[in-house]
């Protein structure tokens, strides 16, 4: 995984596969302050995710979100941060109520302009 | 200094002679619990190895011992300037031969230690935490308690009797572990063949010798290292000239929760402060290897009328209420004492991120060796050393940007310690994945997936 950052914003992505890697504190960042990791990750069904946590190197748990898409996040259980496959982060951040939904949007096409 | 110095010898000398005693009983009790009536030579004969091949070990490479069983990783001064600076600042200060290599251990308690064989090849390591959480003054008052013990001779005594505990820990450790498995069988078996009552009672000796034989020689360990630590805090206070950076350091310190998850008993009393904060081990002064950090801190917030020794002497005479001497007799007497020095302004320098904990990440990232470019567009790309190729694609701009793989590999040389040689082949074995059979090949990916070429 490489870190990109811009403009005080930091994110891992791995180049080969699009997947990306939210830390607990960038998601604050963008999010604004407290609001916990699983306000993203749906309350959805809790799995145990196959990827394992970049940080801990545990594995992670995976939540089946239902809206808009059946996407499935997996997040630490320890709340390292949540990997998103590709696309699947686009896809979450259109269902987001509308002032967290501009705001992740405008930081990750920040970043990555081909993917939002 | 020289009498210092001395004082501090002859004390490591009979500590050593006491922590030997120790290990060699143990070795007696254990080999005679586990073969009477003749196994007790045997053991007492194999401790001495032990304590032989232990004491070698911990002259020639204890230093990197410490530093591995820690976790720690060598920096360089484009890693972390500041930190570079304030030690270079002390070997300027404490005229050290030579400026201590410097090493980081990745944790978020703030802490740190010296080790090494002399001043020469000293070593001085600071966690991530104590970056995170001190200004300049406090840091350099940490970095000067260090250098104060590099100073004292401490550091070698420190190695030597961290690793002697460690193998007197080891040791009990391994028979009680021993004990617990086949215990009962041998105690059996050894009772029907001599019929020894004798053999049961020398095992039941040995057993409570093993449980008791760490716990003696840390008691020994504390009584020495006690003094240590006041006297490489008065030293630290001679070459700062600010009693206040220290005092709020420790103060910093003491008020962390965070536990060093790596650490183990053997290098505890190496750091400044005990890593090992276990329930209820605060209460018990006993036990500790440090003296109670708020005794340190009340000490170094009393001087008065000058940094030196004696003023350092005088306010421990007055926090503790004792006319003991804690520091020794021609340090009490030195000539032109050093007057003490203000606050240093907070500098903020233009490099300063919004996040501290960006920077840490980012020094994290830089020891371990990771690239970072900035692409045209403004985006910054942090690659790790396994990344495999020798271009990336900005995901911002498209633009294909170079990665500077020579100095990558030359980076990641430096910080492992490989000689100018061996960069050219990392150079060669980084940049290109070679196809090893004409058929589909697959690597794992950083992120768990497997790629086919
Ligand atoms: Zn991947
Ligand atoms: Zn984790
Ligand atoms: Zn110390
Ligand atoms: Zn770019």
């Amino acid at each position: 995984m490489v870190a990109l950052e811009f403009a005080d914003f930091e994110v891992d992505t791995c180049l080969d596969c699009g997947g990306i890697w939210l830390d607990s504190g960038e998601l604050e960042m963008i999010l604004g302050q407290d609001v916990p990791i699983r306000v993203v990750a749906d309350s959805g069904d809790v799995s145990v995710s196959k990827r394992k946590c970049p940080v801990c190197n545990k594995k992670m748990s995976a939540y089946a979100t239902r809206s808009p898409r059946a996407t499935e996040i997996d997040v630490c259980t320890t709340e390292h941060g949540i990997w998103f496959d590709r696309g699947e982060l686009s896809t979450i951040a259109e269902s987001l109520q509308e002032p967290l939904r501009s705001t992740v949007l405008d930081q990750m096409r920040a970043i990555f302009t081909k993917e939002f | 200094m020289w009498e210092l110095i001395q004082q501090n010898k002859r004390r490591s000398i009979v500590l050593f002679v006491m922590m030997g005693a120790i290990l060699l009983l143990l070795g007696y009790l254990i080999g005679a619990a586990f073969a009477p009536p003749d196994g007790g030579l045997f053991g007492l004969v194999l401790a001495i190895v032990v304590w032989g091949v232990m004491s070698m070990i911990s002259y020639f490479s204890g230093d990197s011992i410490m530093l591995n069983m820690a976790g720690a990783k060598e920096v360089t001064r484009e890693v972390h300037p500041q930190l570079y600076n304030v030690i270079e600042e002390m070997k300027i200060a404490g005229s050290l031969p030579r400026v201590p290599k410097v090493y980081i251990i990745e944790t978020s308690a703030p802490n740190a230690f010296a080790t090494g064989r002399k001043a020469e090849n000293a070593s001085i390591a600071v966690t991530t935490g104590l970056l995170e959480k001190m200004n300049r003054d406090e840091l350099q008052g940490v970095v000067a308690h260090e250098t104060g013990h590099i100073l004292n001779r401490d550091i070698l005594f420190i190695t030597f009797a961290g690793v002697m505990l460690g193998t007197i820990v080891i040791l009990s450790d391994m028979f009680l572990r021993g004990m617990r498995f086949g215990g009962s069988r041998r105690l059996g078996s050894s009772r029907s063949k001599n019929g020894g009552q004798g053999a049961a009672v020398l095992l039941v000796v040995a057993l409570v010798f093993a449980i008791l034989a760490p716990i003696m020689a840390q008691l020994l360990y504390f009584a020495v290292s006690r003094r240590r630590e006041y006297l490489a805090d008065a030293t630290a206070v001679r070459l700062t000239r600010y009693p206040e950076g220290l005092a709020s350091a420790l103060e910093k310190i003491s008020a962390s929760t965070d536990d060093m998850p790596r650490m183990n008993k053997a290098i505890a009393p190496l750091f400044i402060a005990n890593p090992i904060k276990a329930a209820g081990a605060r209460m018990s002064n006993l036990t500790s290897t440090h003296p109670p950090i708020t005794e340190r801190i009340a000490i170094l917030r009393s001087i008065a009328g000058g940094v030196g020794y004696l003023n350092y002497q005088q306010a421990y005479s007055k926090i503790k209420s004792t006319r003991e001497q804690v520091l020794p007799k021609s340090a009490l007497e030195e000539k032109d004492v050093p007057t003490a020095r203000s606050a240093s302004p907070e500098v903020v320098t233009g490099t300063v991120t919004s996040s501290p904990k960006r920077g840490i990440n980012d020094l994290i990232r830089a020891v371990n060796g990771f690239a970072f470019l900035t692409c045209t567009c403004g985006l910054k790309i942090k690659i790790p050393p396994d990344f495999g190729k020798d271009s990336v694609t900005c995901p911002r701009c498209n633009q294909l940007n170079k990665i500077p793989v020579a100095e990558l590999a030359a980076s990641v040389a430096v910080l492992e310690g490989i000689g100018a040689k061996g960069v050219e082949e990392e150079i060669k074995s980084e940049s290109t994945y070679k196809r090893q059979s004409q058929s589909w090949e697959s690597f794992k990916c950083a992120c768990g997936r497997t790629i086919q070429l």
